[in-house]
């Protein structure tokens, strides 16, 4: 039986290898768990410093964040097979997601902006940044 | 076996799947049953038949109620007794309720929008020329394609279903704004109907993704051979970025109906913060309306494109054929429709300007919007200089196309004063923007959509329109489309709002009742007239010319070297190759030279 | 035997004939519709973090999922979703081994390393119901309009708020209640990745059925359980960002 299915479009199969390619998952699920394991460290970190400046929980966040880039690269490289197709393929898949970046950037900001607009405007500005639920509370009875 | 490496130079970029179908294609024609040829098809070309009496259907129930909403601003005063015998209490008095205004209103958008003008002319067209232009026997899989359409179908007998319901359709606009859409007991449209809406939506995105899937993978991977990318007809390259972005923000409009669904059953707060209805404190906190607009117009502004993209492919490709000349700038169009697809995921928040979006943000949109002016203005200019001294053949289909290129035009420039978030202060929600994105994008999508028609009916149906009635559809539409529509802008800029009943207790409108009858008789007549393309369509099925030869239009694309009516599998032998791009027109002498044709030694260079 | 050919052909991947990306249609519909998911999911943390961005206040996931099966109230932060991140992470592993023997026409190593994928898809999921009934019918002490109340983690109720000056009981800090967007976006979003798991585990029982059946080896080819293994491996990057947006930060 021939590669019926895709011989039309396929010319040519990837060939798929032996040990070396179990041990490239196997190395790679060590790094995956290994990284997992720093994230959750670092998340338990910012636990038990609850003193941290905001800078440093920033800076943390954000390594977590970078961290995490690294598993989707991982996961998408070599347990997808992304890493080996045809490099035009690849960018057809990569070049899109930047669009995440103007869709990330421009809702945050407008959603920071918002916090900005319910504490400055109409209420009172202690009671809303000591606790936000609470000044909410007391909105409706005074918009009623 | 082995699978380590298997060579295949294959003969065809026929797929496996329909192998089989092209193979014994002559002895399993005739033996198809009515149900797998008319109704479950998996013939891409029965498809976008499909597609196009459905989205036909659809325009002819949009546009009726954009009458019935012109009788209501046209004739504030008058009563229409008949009304209230067809729409029972929705039209006491035989005047059209305030309720009903709105549902009439929001259906038009709905409908125009999403039914005709995305599933009706992306989905016919794209069905109908990509494997004919590319030299595929059908789509990459022809059985999604199949089921690409009964989505849709299921989505229009949802929303059709809503209009029957007690309570009455959604009517909170076409862009369903949060918080009026998430709460049931703040309008009658807002209850049952659109619930009914949201899962008609996500039924019509499911058709969309499956659709655009398939054109995005046909496009790539069943060029026939020499078909490369820069030797596709433009109409190829405009649905190709249109299901591109169908692909991408389609999802992101589901995501956001998800959460209003849950927002209206679940009590969750999304989108909704500190409300009183009817005296009653809502219990919802912290939710943000305006992140339902966000994310609706993550779609919304990219559909507006998924909407004009098909047509601007089309228009270049007829342009070309019925000038007798190669395109003007082919690179050119390529890259214009590129950086215009690109822009329309930049934009969305130009929508949001004046609802509570940070100013600061809103001058990165104004930036950005404004930019789309420059691939336009690339787009316009080649067309005019294709059209430039031409061998000009006033086909219906060509007719359409220039009046497209007029609209186009008029339209976009009044979007250059829409995109400054300063003049949106003025001109936000008034008559301004309804004159705006009609032409730009209602009306000039639908001459795209004429246009197309006309060129391909031949190819469709095997027979012609009838010419004279096609010539009265077009003077009348585009007469009718400027009468129309010129006026608004002068009613926008005046300040008069959109989405109001009733003008004749405004000390400030008062001045236009004479111009909102004028506008509103006019667009009966152009409805009346539309009805006229309609029968012109049927009729012809049947009793149209019938076309004698292969390449009616001596065009260069492949479609044209099919049989007069093709079969299931589109060529009858093998496919052809491909040699040349597809502008090949008047050169050295001759008046045009097929795609199929190999470049001869002697040939001069374009 | 692919050697001259294939050279000859890497220089004309586009024109025409053949796939520019030398992949089936079929893998290549897989990609882009996973492009598309990832955009619906995007679209659904992006709103999270937006009117998470528009609060004064959120909780702390440290404190909200501290909880473990059968550990009583032993304050063990993240502790459970580690286990679960893991399961699905391993669940990951099985399937790109299926994929790999599905690559030698190894039938048994298919029908072994999907059974193993089918059962971590399984026992995240049973993860998510512990962990969902756990926070739903967890009551907590809070102060709602100056009087103490016992609520859970719902859509519409939060007890995760911010403490309370000076209010005690039972020996902790008392605390108001939080944002109600906060349970809704939780159960929202791993509620919609719990639906993508369950769908991904009955694609690969529908596969494993198809392997036991003999469909891909009369195919010669197990592409089928490619794609599947495309999906899933596509719902195990979904919940690296899940994890990342309600559990880390």
């Amino acid at each position: 039986m021939d590669h019926h299915q895709s011989s039309s479009e396929v010319t040519v199969h990837h060939a798929p290898g032996g040990k070396e390619v179990v041990q490239k998952i196997i190395r790679t699920t060590v790094i995956l768990s290994v990284i997992t394991l720093i994230e959750l460290a670092l998340g338990l970190g910012m636990y038990l410093m609850p003193n941290a400046s905001s800078a440093l929980i920033l800076f943390i966040k954000g390594v977590i964040v970078i961290l995490s880039l690294l598993k989707a690269f991982y996961i998408v490289g070599v347990f997808m097979h992304l890493g080996e197709e045809i490099k035009n393929l690849i960018m057809t898949i990569i070049v899109p997601l930047l669009l995440f970046v103007w869709f990330i950037a421009a809702f945050l900001l407008d959603g920071s902006s918002w916090r900005n607009l319910r504490n400055t405007n109409g209420k009172s500005k202690t009671e809303q940044v000591v606790s936000g639920s609470k000044a909410e509370k007391i909105t409706p009875a005074e918009g009623h | 076996m082995s699978i380590e490496h298997t060579t295949t130079v294959q003969e065809s970029a026929s797929l496996a799947s329909t192998h089989d179908h092209h193979d014994g294609h002559h002895e399993h024609h005739h033996e198809e049953s009515f149900i797998s040829k008319y109704v479950f098809s998996q013939d891409h070309k029965m498809i976008a038949k499909q597609f196009l009496i459905t989205g036909m259907i659809w325009a002819v129930i949009g546009g009726l109620f954009s009458v019935l909403f012109r009788l209501q601003l046209g004739y504030p005063e008058m009563s229409f007794p008949i009304l209230e015998d067809l729409f029972g209490k929705w039209a006491a008095g035989g005047r059209i309720s305030n309720e009903f205004y709105y549902a009439l209103v929001t259906m038009h958008g709905t409908i125009l929008v999403f039914f005709v003008l995305t599933a009706g002319l992306s989905g016919t067209f794209a069905n109908f020329l990509i494997p004919l232009q590319i030299g595929a026997r059908d789509m990459a899989s022809p059985m999604l394609n199949m089921l690409s359409y009964w989505f849709f179908f299921l989505a229009s007998i949802i929303m059709f279903a809503s209009m029957f319901i007690q309570t009455g359709p959604a009517s909170g606009g076409w862009t369903i704004y949060p918080p009026l859409s998430a709460l049931g007991q703040a309008s009658e449209g807002s209850k049952l109907g659109m619930d009914y809406w949201l899962v008609s939506m996500a039924m019509f995105i499911v058709s969309s993704l499956l659709g655009g899937l398939n054109y995005i993978s046909t496009i790539l991977n069943m060029r026939t051979k020499g078909m490369t990318m820069t030797r596709l007809p433009l109409t190829i390259w405009a649905l190709f970025f249109t299901a591109v972005l169908g692909v991408l923000s389609f999802p992101v409009l589901l995501s956001g109906a998800i959460l209003l669904l849950f927002d209206r059953n679940l009590g969750t707060s999304f989108y909704l913060s500190e409300i009183v209805v009817k005296g009653e404190i809502l219990p919802n906190e912290g939710g943000s309306a305006i992140l339902f607009q966000h994310l609706f117009w993550f779609l919304g502004h990219p559909e507006v494109y998924i909407i004009l993209l098909p047509a601007l492919g089309m228009v270049s490709e007829i342009l070309s054929v019925n000038s007798r000349k190669p395109i003007f700038g082919y690179l050119a169009m390529v890259g214009s429709l590129f950086a215009i697809a690109i822009l329309a995921f930049l934009v969305w928040a130009h929508h949001m300007f004046v609802t509570g979006l940070n100013p600061f943000l809103g001058a990165f949109f104004v930036l950005l919007t404004l930019l789309i002016a420059v691939p336009s203005a690339i787009k316009v200019f080649n067309w005019l200089t294709t059209l430039w001294r031409g061998n000009l053949r006033f086909t219906p289909g060509m007719l359409f196309a220039i009046g497209f290129v007029s609209l186009f035009i008029s339209g976009g420039l009044t979007g250059i004063f829409l995109g400054n978030s300063t003049l949106d202060i003025h001109l936000h929600d008034t008559y301004f923007v309804v004159a705006h994105f009609h032409i730009v994008m209602g009306v000039a999508s639908m001459f795209g959509m004429f246009a197309g028609v006309y060129h391909w009916y031949p190819k469709m149906y095997g027979r012609y329109m009838n010419n004279t009635l096609a010539y009265i559809h077009f003077w009348v539409s585009l007469i009718g489309a400027y009468l129309i529509f010129w006026p608004m802008h002068y009613q926008g800029l005046a300040g008069m709002p959109r989405r109001y009943t009733d003008f004749s207790n405004w000390e400030s409108f008062k001045q236009f009742g004479e111009m909102n009858r004028f506008i509103s008789t006019v667009a009966m007549i152009v409805f009346v007239v539309q009805l006229l393309f309609i029968f012109n369509f049927f009729y012809s099925i049947w009793k149209g010319r019938k076309v004698t030869t292969q390449n009616p239009w001596g065009a260069n694309t492949l479609e044209w070297t099919t049989p007069v009516r093709p079969g299931h599998g589109n060529w009858p032998g093998e496919i052809p190759e491909v040699h040349r791009w597809a502008y090949d027109y008047g050169k050295d002498g001759r008046d045009f030279i097929p795609q199929t044709e190999k470049i001869s030694d002697s040939e001069s260079k374009h | 035997m692919a050697q001259a050919p294939a050279a000859e052909m890497e220089t004309k991947w586009w024109s025409g004939g053949k796939s520019p990306f030398n992949v089936e249609y079929g893998k290549l519909m897989m990609w882009y519709f996973l492009m598309s998911d990832a955009f619906t999911f995007g679209a659904f943390l992006i709103s999270y973090g937006t009117i998470r961005f528009s609060q004064n206040f959120w909780p702390d996931p440290n404190k909200v999922f501290n909880a473990f099966p059968l550990a009583g109230h032993a304050n063990l932060p993240l502790a459970f979703v580690s286990l679960m991140t893991f399961i699905l992470i391993v669940s990951s592993v099985t399937m790109v081994l299926a994929v790999h023997a599905g690559h030698h026409n190894d039938k048994k190593s298919v029908i072994k390393w999907m059974i193993w994928t089918i059962i971590g898809g399984i026992a995240f999921l049973a993860c998510q119901a512990w962990e969902w009934t756990h926070l739903i019918t967890g009551d907590h002490a809070v102060m709602v309009n100056g009087v103490v109340e016992h609520i859970g983690t719902t859509v519409t109720r939060n007890p995760w708020g911010p403490e309370v000056a000076g209010a005690m009981h039972d020996g902790h800090h008392l605390t108001t209640t939080g944002p109600v967007a906060f349970g809704g976006y939780f159960f929202g979003i791993t509620g919609f990745h719990g639906f993508h798991v369950l769908s991904g585990v009955v694609i690969n029982i529908i596969m494993l059925i198809m392997t036991i059946n003999g469909v891909f080896e009369k195919r010669g080819h197990y592409l089928m359980i490619e794609k599947a293994g495309l999906y899933w491996h596509f719902v195990d990057l979904v919940w690296v960002f899940v994890f990342l947006c309600f559990y880390l930060i």
